[in-house]
């Protein structure tokens, strides 16, 4: 029989109580969303607090210089993108098409009612059709960030705040959280997180790196091939990167289809497939066998499922934190599992009288 | 505000006084070279627990994980496979140091023979302490390897006693 006088009990209630919070928060899908940005990104920087500390600055100040140079780049962004964005959003919203892409939509055009024209599209009018989708996506992206602009600053102003705590404390949070297991458990909890801790950090700082290379190597090779709303797309497809499989087309069909618009040429559309499929070698051959040594295997099936979940439950950037979020629980069982086969917990001893 | 940029003292970490815990710190050959300052810094990767009479601290053949110093209490040090008690530790003693070296299972049973506060020094604890201030990290593994090499000495003569005493009974029997 459980007593509630025996500490051990006593602990694992209040593990148990604080477990019921966590997930009372969780249910607060938006600040759960920011916690848990907040917690990946002080979790990926940690090694550079490391190696701050190491050169004598205290882990306060190395969170602060952190706050202070991401502050900075977030406001330097601002200052650079947002006329950019603002430009070609107005450019995408005006819904008007280059002289090129007439042509090339007329040509498109033609191409349908000849072929097509038994299927009931013969009198399908392309650029009017264009000029609607252009008009109604650019009018939803609009009003998402005109309605939810105080959520956006809130979340850009909140994140990194939290990110700065997670990193001061880290250790003290660790050390709480130790803690409160009972001593039946401490080790075998201590040895897991210790686990968990080195195959997660390599795998989220592995995934963040592979990220920020694919986005930057979007960005820069759709400017340099001049396809609209390159600031827009090439960022999408460093994080559109995050989901295997999918990541790589959602980054290249955008740009292909900007391309052709902007271009009204296939050729235009070509060279972006080409340029995302040299950046997925780079990726295959380069960037993922350095950035990626240790790996979570997961399932297609699984991935799939995960983003299906996340995107149902916490929208587009549920479904971006979906791979690294199920490769943390696979962490989190697969060594849960081992590490448990080395312990025993029963506390019967006998020894010779 | 305050607090953010200035490190708290152990002690408000631990619920006991610094300077008592540097004391205990300070008989231990690994941390005897340590300045107060570096102590305190062992002493925010410590763990505290406490421990009822006859509650396992850790078990034979379980993964080493690292050392423990008993604070006040007593421990006993037993060995489930030979089904025997090996010796009983008191305040200010500290076992289980090897493990801070290497991952090799634990090689015997440790039990709170009474109520005991004791603290832990970990592995894990201690390598992120190397990598965030890596003198103090060589100062506390060259403490580690000094006490080692002190047990290795202490088990040559007595292997070689032994084995002296061993060649005297060969001498001596019939």
């Amino acid at each position: 029989m459980i007593s509630l006088r025996d500490p051990s009990a006593r602990k694992m209630l209040y593990l148990l109580l604080a477990l019921v919070l966590i997930t009372l928060v969780l249910m607060f899908s938006h600040v759960a969303k920011m916690v848990i940005i907040a917690m990946l990104l002080a979790y990926i920087l940690d090694p550079l607090v490391v190696r701050m500390e190491a050169h004598g600055i205290s882990r306060a100040a190395a969170a602060g210089i952190i706050l202070a140079v991401i502050t900075a780049i977030m406001i330097a962004g601002l200052f650079l993108t947002v006329p950019l964005i603002k430009e070609q959003m107005m450019q995408m919203s005006s819904g008007e098409s280059s002289a090129k892409t007439d042509v090339a939509l007329a040509q498109l055009q033609e191409v349908v009612r000849a072929k097509l024209g038994w299927l009931g599209y013969g009198d399908i009018d392309l650029k009017a059709k264009l000029h609607d989708f252009k008009a109604a996506s650019s009018k939803y992206i609009v009003d998402f960030i005109v309605s939810d602009f105080a959520g956006l600053v809130i979340t850009l102003v909140t994140i990194p705040f939290l990110m700065f705590f997670f990193i001061k404390d880290a250790l003290t949070f660790k050390k709480q959280l130790i803690r409160i297991v009972p001593n039946r458990f401490f080790e075998f909890s201590l040895d897991l997180i210790h686990k968990m801790d080195q195959q997660l950090g390599n795998y989220l700082r592995g995934q963040f790196i592979d990220a920020v290379t694919i986005g930057t190597l979007a960005t820069v090779g759709l400017g340099a091939l001049s396809v609209p709303y390159f600031f827009i797309i090439g960022p999408l497809a460093g994080l559109a990167n995050l989901i295997p499989y999918v990541g790589p087309f959602a980054g290249g069909i955008p740009a292909m289809i900007a391309a052709l618009m902007e271009h009204g040429d296939l050729s235009a559309a070509g060279n972006v497939a080409l340029l995302f499929l040299g950046i997925k070698l780079v990726d295959d051959f380069l960037v993922q066998p350095m950035a990626m040594s240790s790996s979570v295997h997961l399932h297609p099936a699984l991935i799939m499922v995960a983003c299906l979940a996340a995107a149902n439950l916490f929208g587009l950037i549920g479904m971006l934190l979906a791979v690294p979020i199920t490769g943390f629980i696979k962490v989190v069982i697969t060594e849960s599992a081992q590490t448990l086969k080395q312990y025993r917990f029963n506390r019967d001893i006998t020894l010779k009288a | 505000m305050k607090g953010l940029f200035v490190r708290r003292k152990a002690s408000e970490k631990t619920g006991l006084k610094e300077s008592d815990l540097c004391k205990v710190l300070k008989t231990m050959p690994i941390f005897q070279d340590l300045t107060r300052r570096e102590l305190a810094a062992v002493i925010r990767i410590l763990h505290e627990r406490e421990y009822q009479p006859d509650e396992i601290i850790f078990r034979e053949n379980e993964p080493g994980l690292g050392m423990y110093i008993i604070e006040s209490g007593r421990v006993a040090i037993l060995s489930e496979s030979g089904k025997l008690q090996l010796t009983e530790l008191g305040d200010g003693v500290f076992f289980g140091e090897v493990s801070l070296l290497d991952a090799a299972p634990r090689s015997a049973t440790a039990m709170a023979k009474t109520k005991s506060r004791i603290f832990g020094l970990f592995q894990p604890d201690l390598y992120g302490l190397i990598e965030r201030n890596p003198s103090l990290g060589i100062k506390i593994v060259l403490g580690l390897s000094r006490l080692v090499c002190e047990r290795l000495r202490q088990t040559n003569q007595r292997a070689f006693a032994f084995n002296e005493a061993l060649q005297q009974m060969r001498h001596t029997e019939p």
